[in-house]
């Protein structure tokens, strides 16, 4: 038995560490999130795509690195609250690289190595992210009908649009999509609608795309939690910083025990999710059956989990806590938006209790 | 990462399942439940299954086979304590001594200790008690007062030991104690105390369970032989802490397989009225599988790190903090669940057979306080973990 990394995994933690430090600290998605209109920088997708990170969730064949990987890259973007759509990204390409034929095949090349943006427009329902059988059709080449939250969809090169007939991918229309903009409480991230009415292409039958959307949705989920490990790591390093220096009533406020109890709460919760997040991802890696059974418990815990040590990180810091100048919100904003994708907590708490090996018979 | 047992440590965990199911007679729940019984011969179930368990070679797991252990490791500890909580085994009554003493005097105490001590306990003819704390001196431990007095070749103990577990069926007891009221850790020296003797008085304890499981202990001018010292004078305190140190894999994954089965005992309850398909109930069960699951995850990972070679730091202190209050929360949610019928007692009629919920509900309260309260893992995690400042 053996938690840590292997030398691989920890050489890629310390490689992604350093290039997001460099490229891509806070500080970057602080600006795109005040400045951008996109919402992400292409240039560092760009040069993501070309050291082979949109590949993660290849096979090792085709240059991918494997769910604990994948899981460690994840952990790493949420420490600086990583802007854009890396994990749809990652996610389409393993899909267009489970699909057959030409089309997506092309389109995998494109994403995987040059730089291209797809990701997977499934929602259709303003009120929850869980999956359910699309209605949006695909008929005589066409796609017609309206998904929601999409992530970045105004900044696609291409979607993979689930339909009742199975899988589409939609290249971008020459007078672009037509998008509606759906602003969150987290400026970082661009969801749109998109209503379609546009040409499309088969890349999966209905049958086979079940499989891939289910297959997405448990990565997701995986991906999501691995992210949330980070953001509450750096949200957790965040407060302990700030307690220990800041002082009232003559001495840092860290060396009160009520302080001091909370952060150890923060602590426990932080380190759970990474046992479970990465128990997840081992499981994945492994191929495992409980994987999708260990993902949901992993993604059911995160959410919670992360709201409190991301909402105590605002707390501890007090006035400045609740500034937008001070980094914590930042935190907060993404915890919460990832808590309600890739299946949200108590989908992701019913599909736990579904396929617990405790209720076998019952 | 790797979180499989090898290919033998499976095939002990299947040796260890086969075994239980053939000696165990049947689940201590339903000893409990059994009218037949009263605390004096349900220490006596326990007695026999722990001779059982010595018979076959699963006490002092890893302890060298010259002592009566069987040389293995954490891993094959880690599930054998599983194992027998997944079936609901007995807590063997001499639970401290083989996991606080018998480490003491293995790897601190003389030959002549181990010889003359270890087989007795191991086979349960000789039940051990642990006297550390006292009224005055729980989380600050070092700060005990008991004293121990030379008397020519010998000492003399005078002082009071409290939450003495299994103290009213000791026959001995191990017992820190001054013998210099100066030295704060330096000294306390580590005694081996018979309890029959005068100069010895034990009081049960009644505890909110009803139970007297543990009581008190009086020392008055009590009796400690000079060869019943273990290790040197002084070296009493770090005899202690390593020995609760030792403790660290077993642990792992006994409490989530412990909570695994009290909580198939609720599904089972639930099912059986229909209520399994009620949202609020799913709502409720299922974070339960979660939470579990998540402290299953911990465990594996602290048990996959000393596997590796990692001592494991004060982490430790997450996981106590884990299961001792998951359990508060489980046996909330159970009984409020359960309705009326989750505070009923085990041996009262419409009680649940599965498991003993109003003693769970009511045990799960002591978790937190005993081998250090969750506050003291708190102080823990903040100074040394998080090293947060201290107060000037």
């Amino acid at each position: 038995m053996q938690f840590d990394l292997n030398e691989d995994q920890a050489l890629l933690r310390t490689s992604t560490r350093e290039f997001l430090e460099n490229e891509a600290p806070l500080a970057e998605t602080r600006s795109v999130m005040e400045e951008s209109v996109e919402g992400f920088a292409k240039d560092i997708y760009g040069q993501l795509a070309e050291l082979g990170y949109a590949g993660l969730l290849l096979s090792e064949e085709d240059g991918g690195l494997g769910p604990i990987a994948f899981a460690v890259v994840m952990a790493e973007m949420g420490r600086v609250a990583f802007p854009g759509p890396f994990l749809e990204l990652t996610l389409a390409v393993r899909m267009l690289a489970g699909c057959p034929g030409e089309v997506a095949r092309d389109w995998l090349g494109r994403t995987a190595e040059g730089g291209a943006l797809v990701v997977l427009a499934q929602g259709e329902d303003a009120t929850s992210t869980d999956p359910a059988q699309a209605a949006t059709r695909f008929a005589d080449g066409r796609v017609t009908g309206s998904k929601v939250f999409v992530p970045f969809g105004a900044e696609a090169d291409a979607l993979l649009v689930s339909t009742a007939e199975g899988l589409a991918l939609v290249p971008r229309p020459g007078a672009g999509w037509n998008v509606t903009p759906l602003t969150t409480l987290d400026h970082a991230q661009r969801f749109v609608q998109i209503d379609f009415d546009d040409a499309g292409q088969e890349v999966a039958g209905p049958e086979a795309s079940t499989a891939l959307l289910a297959e997405a949705h448990r990565l997701g989920a995986l991906g999501a939690s691995a992210q949330m490990v980070g953001l509450m790591e750096r949200a957790l390093e965040i407060a302990v910083e700030y307690t220990s220096e800041r002082e009232a009533f003559g001495v840092p406020i860290g060396s009160f025990q009520a302080l001091q109890h909370r952060c150890a709460d923060m602590l426990i919760q932080t380190e759970s999710t990474r046992s479970a997040a990465f128990r997840a991802a081992w499981a994945e890696e492994t191929g495992s059956p409980e994987a999708g059974y260990l993902a949901s418990v992993a993604k059911a815990w995160a959410g919670p989990a992360g709201r409190f040590v991301c909402g105590q990180a605002i707390q501890l810091l007090g006035g400045v806590g609740f500034t937008w100048e001070y980094d914590p919100h930042i935190y907060l904003k993404r915890l919460k938006t990832l808590e309600q994708f890739h299946g949200s907590t108590r989908w992701h708490t019913e599909n736990a209790l579904a396929l617990a090996p405790l209720l076998e018979g019952a | 990462m790797d979180l499989r047992f090898t290919d033998d440590q499976q095939k002990f965990q299947l040796e260890v399942r086969a075994w239980i199911a053939a000696e165990l007679e049947r689940p201590f729940t339903e000893e409990v439940r059994d009218h037949a019984h009263d605390a004096d011969s349900l220490v006596e179930v326990r007695r026999r299954w722990q001779k059982k368990l010595n018979d076959a070679g699963y006490l002092g797991m890893r302890w060298a086979t010259e002592w009566g252990g069987r040389g293995a490791t954490e891993v094959e500890e880690a599930i054998l304590h599983a194992e027998l909580n997944r079936a609901d085994a007995p807590i063997i009554p001499n639970f401290l001594g083989v996991s606080l003493l018998g480490p003491a005097l293995i790897h601190h105490g003389s030959e002549e200790q181990r010889r003359r001590f270890i087989p007795k306990m191991l086979s349960a003819d000789e039940i051990w008690c642990q006297g550390f704390s006292e009224p005055g001196s729980g989380s600050d431990l070092a700060s005990l007062r008991t004293r121990a007095e030379p008397d020519g070749d010998d000492f003399r103990i005078t002082g009071q030991k409290v939450w003495t577990t299994f103290g009213p069926w000791a026959d001995w007891i191990f017992v820190l104690a001054r013998t210099d009221m100066e030295d704060r850790y330096g000294g306390i020296s580590f005694f081996l105390v018979p309890i029959e003797q005068k100069g010895v008085e034990m009081r049960p304890l009644k505890q909110v369970t009803g139970e007297s499981e543990f009581g008190e202990v009086f020392f008055d001018g009590a009796l400690a032989r000079r060869e019943h010292v273990v290790g040197n004078l002084g070296e009493g305190w770090r005899i202690a802490m390593t020995v609760l140190g030792y403790e660290r894999g077993a642990s792992t994954l006994a409490s989530p397989a412990d909570y695994e089965r009290q909580l198939g005992g609720l599904v089972s309850a639930l099912d059986e009225r229909g209520a399994l398909d009620e949202p609020v109930v799913r709502e409720k069960l299922g974070r339960l599988v979660v939470e579990n699951e998540v402290m299953r995850a911990n465990g594996l990972r602290t048990l996959a790190n000393i596997a590796a070679g990692i001592a494991p730091g004060p982490e430790s202190s997450i996981e106590k903090i884990f299961w001792s209050e998951y359990h508060q929360r489980m046996t909330d949610t159970a009984v409020e669940l359960l309705g009326p019928q989750g505070q009923l007692e085990a041996r009262s009629s419409l009680s649940r057979p599965e498991v003993d919920w109003a003693y769970q509900y009511l045990w799960s309260r002591a978790g937190t306080i005993y081998s250090g309260s969750s506050e003291i893992q708190r102080n823990i995690i903040a100074k040394r973990v998080l090293r947060m400042p201290t107060a000037r």
